[in-house]
């Protein structure tokens, strides 16, 4: 509240200086939301295919495990899964857009080969097999999926973290700098004019008493030529 | 550190993923759905050593609203949801963020 600030010229000076960097603050900071935006469109982009891919690879598990439990019988495809000795595992690494830590998904063992799978050749059909490749696919393509729409996701909480920094400088702060440097001038301005005022008062009255002290000096004078007559006669 | 991939929901759903590989698998009958989701996914979003948690995109509907909003706005682990779409969560984000609907427009061309 402007009624808060004290109006000297300091707090004038304080203000302004907030109030420019304040400015160059919200200058900077809506440049990186802008940034952050077409760097999101670019991931945007890239998460739609990618998802578009996932829901593909996901059609397809479903048809070819569908089809094995069809063939094989479900305890078949469940015995199979139970089997499976090797796990796929992943590793996190980060990279950096615009300050945002995105993550780097690397996978390791979500491929296998026949042997690698664990189940054994006799006991499991081909459309096992294909099954576990679908999903393996899936697999590979969730993990990609997750890397984007991660980075989507922290893109996302940054752009929103920058909009309200931005709104918070140019709809509260800068406006209530703006309100306390006018209120701060204008105090400074009325007392400029009250300081004015007053001294030229104060002259006004200097020259009066000046003026007064004069005339009784002259009255004084007067007085003292009409009680001094010899010195008139001399004359 | 390595972390491994969840899955969450039905057997029937997860015996796929278990037959790639997957072990940490959370299995809810479908009956079950609406009682014992909530913690399977709570207990799965927990867990440090997973990296991924999937989960089919119809199953968020059996979630409470506050475990839904965690499984998806979570970082570590990500939820990835299949089936569906699955980009819901995501798309509330960015009318947030963006203020403009923008996977409405790219699904509309």
């Amino acid at each position: 509240m402007a009624e808060d600030v004290k109006p000297t010229r300091k707090n004038l000076m304080a203000i302004e200086d907030r109030i420019e960097l304040s400015e160059r603050g919200h200058d900077t900071l809506e440049q990186k939301r802008d940034g952050l935006i077409m760097e999101f469109m670019d991931i945007l982009d890239q998460a739609q295919d990618v998802r578009a891919e996932l829901e593909a690879d996901y059609e397809e598990a479903q048809r070819k495990i569908n089809m094995a439990r069809a063939m094989e019988g479900d305890v078949a495809v469940r015995g199979a899964a139970s089997a499976l000795q090797e796990h796929p595992e992943i590793t996190t690494q980060s990279k950096n857009i615009m300050g945002v830590v995105v993550p780097q998904i690397e996978s390791s063992r979500v491929k296998k080969t026949l042997d690698q799978r664990g189940y054994g050749l006799l006991g499991t059909s081909a459309r096992i097999d294909e099954a576990a490749e679908a999903y393996e696919e899936l697999l590979e393509s969730i993990i990609l999926a997750a890397e984007v729409e991660t980075a989507m996701k922290k893109m996302l909480e940054e752009i929103e973290t920058t909009k309200r920094r931005v709104n918070a400088l140019e709809f509260k702060l800068l406006p209530e700098l703006y309100e306390n440097q006018e209120y701060i001038e204008q105090k400074l301005e009325e007392q400029e004019r009250e300081e004015i005022f007053r001294l030229k008062k104060i002259k006004g009255k200097k020259e009066e008493e000046e003026k007064e002290a004069r005339e009784a000096e002259m009255k004084e004078a007067d007085k003292a030529a009409a009680k001094e007559p010899g010195a008139v006669a001399d004359d | 550190m390595s972390q491994e991939i969840a899955v969450v929901g039905s057997s029937e759903f997860t015996t796929g993923f278990r037959l790639a590989g997957v072990r940490k698998v959370h299995n809810v009958p479908e009956e079950e759905k609406d009682e014992r989701l909530d913690e399977a996914v709570t207990e799965a979003l927990d867990d440090e050593g997973v990296g991924i948690v999937v989960m089919k995109s119809d199953d968020l509907d059996h979630l409470s609203r506050q475990v839904r909003q965690r499984a998806e706005t979570s970082i570590e682990p990500t939820m990835v949801t299949v089936g569906g779409g699955g980009t819901s969560g995501l798309r509330d984000q960015i009318k947030r963020a963006i203020g403009i609907d923008l996977m409405d427009e790219d699904e509309d061309d």
